[in-house]
């Protein structure tokens, strides 16, 4: 959009939204540690491709809004078109879950549920080919593709102004990677002021995002079976992989210990970032915890559904397993050198224990 | 009409005081070296506005002296013609349409710089006719008489206080603090003998992500001011710089940084519109005189030595009007 198209756009304060739920409220966890707790982060995203959309008329006042999306992206698109009077059609699959369903149609959200994955790319490809014809039966929609639209990962420019302002110069970023809108867009934003920022991306085994096989993932919010454009993989100082079991008890963990009820992406968060606080204890660090816990009170807060999880131990790991090589799968908690690197360079450079197994054979 | 207003207003004061016409008004506004930070701002209600804050020079400035007299108003020298476009919408804003008189300007600040040197000589002439005439005008009167002289003003008219300001609209869009923390300043003329003509250039046209990279940088600023952290005002000048460099390209702009990252300093800091480059260094650190020397020494060496050095904190501010 032109700067001059830009400077002139309607101002969102006077469309109708929740401006205060947009940014997290922040919380010192221990002396070096600041959690960002987001109501719904993705509302703020939301909210700016929506602005942005309808300021040079990709949107039409009254229009309609297709996504593909079984997760938070979709109940803050249906809390904006629900006030703003936009109509809106969700594809997602089986997986959704039961009263995010329910509170979708009460919304007045149009759901599209694809019943069967296709034999070759699953349900992601399926749900793609039926937004795809949701399109095409709505002509002038507009689609938001939160994994591909830039104006997703800057509109995050608004959480690193809060935390410039609040807690000044940061040492440390962390926070889980899905769309890969919030990291990237923020560790940029902040890097600009601070070229020596730390940035860790959490992610979980058999998430593609950074260079893991493809595979069936009980934690969701993060990873992803494709590489999302919004992922500038260059942001990237640390890799960790975090395991669902793991990040599910760091959940519990963070409201035991810190009394903040945030979901499992949060938990995840917080391992890696109290580990790194704990391990540099005189540098500051601010990690994100992108939603509340209540979605999942009959799951992460559930005692008897966590014990029959595959694997569960009940015990937190205290570090990562450094590993040689994305490639290197471990279902439980491990980290990676990134070291700003693009995903192509990463996974050209050969993987070291692959090597050694091709040579001692 | 705004204008319509401000002569009323100054005709109740002249009316209420009893100040008569003086024999001479004289008007006085301090320089600067640029800005901290300069882009697009959103206001309170989410609008978008060009804005910027400025880093005050109290060594250099702009002195107007101003004698009333009927008819033509003449001024000395004759090729100040925003001072004289100021003085005149002065008058015209005081309703003395049919007054005139004699206008010399007088400035010690370098032109083509970024120093401000347009915008004093239009204060100190606004200035100098409303003292003539016994008005006081306020900052924000003087601000949106001097956007109309010449476009875009520096906010030099509001002293040293630390504000953003609509350069475009003369407007403040945010009251930062009384003042930005203090600064000691070595100043580099990156380009001599060339200058740029501060008023004539275009906009600069920021992309969608320098557009929201502001934000950021406005809330560190706001931080900085609020706790006096001289550090934090450095990172906020130096990527304000780097977007700049963008727009408006200093020669020998990494060779500049590199040496103030090496001597030290906080941050460097630009003219947006202009060729100077200020090294920021913190008068309250004992290290910074040592640091100084080192870092005029380099810039010696690549052929770019300081042509300035000074305070934001050491002179005493002088308010004429
Ligand atoms: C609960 C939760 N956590 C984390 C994320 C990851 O955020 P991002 O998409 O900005 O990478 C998402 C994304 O949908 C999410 O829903």
């Amino acid at each position: 959009m032109s700067l001059e198209m830009t400077m002139s756009q309607p101002l969102s304060r006077e469309s109708r939204g929740f401006p205060d739920y947009e940014l997290p409220r922040l919380v010192r966890l221990t002396d070096n540690l600041h959690g960002a707790a987001f109501f719904l982060m993705k509302l703020l995203p939301a909210r700016h491709m929506l602005d942005r959309a309808a300021a040079d008329g990709r949107l039409k006042p009254g229009g309609t809004i297709c996504e593909t999306t079984s997760g938070t992206f979709g109940l803050a698109l249906a809390m904006l078109a629900a006030v703003r009077g936009y109509k809106l059609i969700l594809v997602s699959d089986p997986a959704i879950d039961e009263h995010l369903h329910k509170r979708l149609l009460e919304l007045g959200v149009t759901l599209e549920i694809v019943e069967k994955p296709y034999e070759i790319g699953g349900f992601q490809t399926a749900r793609l080919d039926r937004l795809r014809a949701a399109l095409e039966a709505n002509p002038g929609s507009f689609c938001p593709s939160q994994y591909g639209n830039a104006d997703n990962p800057r509109a995050y420019a608004e959480v690193a102004e809060q935390i410039a302002e609040r807690l000044g110069h940061v040492d440390c970023l962390v926070g889980t990677v899905g769309s890969g809108g919030s990291m990237s867009g923020i560790a940029r934003f902040l890097r600009h002021l601070n070229p020596d920022l730390h940035v860790i991306g959490v992610d979980t085994p058999n998430s593609v995002v950074f260079g893991q096989p493809d595979g069936k993932r009980l934690l969701r919010g993060l990873g992803n079976s494709l590489v999302p454009p919004n992922v500038d993989h260059r942001q990237f100082d640390e890799i960790h992989w975090v395991g669902a079991a793991e990040a599910f008890l760091a959940t519990r963990r963070l409201h035991q210990h810190h009394a903040l009820y945030q979901g499992g992406t949060s938990g995840a968060a917080y391992l890696v970032a109290d580990w790194w606080a704990r391990t540099h204890p005189d540098r500051k660090v601010v990690t994100l915890f992108p939603d509340e816990g209540h979605r999942y009170v009959a799951t992460i807060y559930n005692d008897d559904w966590l014990a029959a999880l595959p694997g569960w131990t009940g015990v937190l790991p205290e570090a990562p397993q450094p590993v040689a090589h994305p490639s290197d799968v471990r279902p439980s908690w491990s980290s990676y050198r990134w070291d700003r690197q693009t995903l192509d360079e990463v996974l050209a450079a050969a993987n070291p224990a692959a090597r050694d197994l091709a040579e001692a054979a | 009409m705004p204008g319509d207003v401000i002569s009323r207003f100054a005709s109740v004061r002249l009316g209420t005081r009893g100040n008569q016409r003086k024999e001479h008004g004289f008007g006085q506004v301090n320089g600067h070296h640029g800005e901290i930070l300069q882009g697009i701002f959103p206001d309170d209600a989410g609008r978008l506005h060009r804005g910027l804050v400025t880093l005050p020079c109290n060594i250099v400035s702009s002195t107007a002296v101003f004698r009333p007299a009927p008819g033509n108003l003449v001024t000395v020298p004759d090729d100040k013609l925003k001072a004289a476009e100021a003085a005149r919408l002065t008058l015209d804003s005081l309703g003395l349409h049919d007054q005139g008189g004699h206008l010399t300007v007088e400035s010690t600040i370098p032109v083509g710089l970024g120093m401000g040197s347009s915008t004093a000589d239009v204060v100190a002439a606004i200035r100098a006719v409303a003292h003539a005439h016994g008005a006081a005008l306020a900052a924000d009167e003087v601000a949106r008489l001097a956007v109309r002289a010449e476009t875009a003003s520096d906010s030099i008219m509001h002293g040293d206080l630390a504000i953003l300001f609509a350069q475009r609209e003369g407007i403040v869009l945010e009251h930062l603090g009384p003042a930005l923390p203090p600064l000691e300043v070595l100043s580099v003329n990156t380009a001599p003998g060339t200058g740029v003509d501060t008023v004539k250039q275009p906009p600069a046209d920021y992309d969608d992500w320098e557009v929201q990279a502001f934000r950021p940088l406005r809330g560190m600023l706001r931080r900085a001011i609020r706790t006096g952290d001289a550090a934090l005002l450095g990172r906020v000048a130096t990527a304000s710089a780097r977007i700049s460099q963008r727009h408006l390209p200093k020669p020998a702009f990494e060779e500049i940084n590199a040496i103030a990252a090496s001597a030290g300093a906080l941050g460097i800091q630009v003219a947006h519109s202009g060729t100077v480059v200020g090294l920021l260094f913190d008068p309250r650190n004992p290290a910074t005189a040592r640091r100084v020397a080192e870092a005029t020494s380099r810039l010696d060496t690549i052929g770019l030595p300081p042509a300035l050095h000074f305070r934001t904190d050491a002179v005493e501010v002088r308010h004429v009007a």
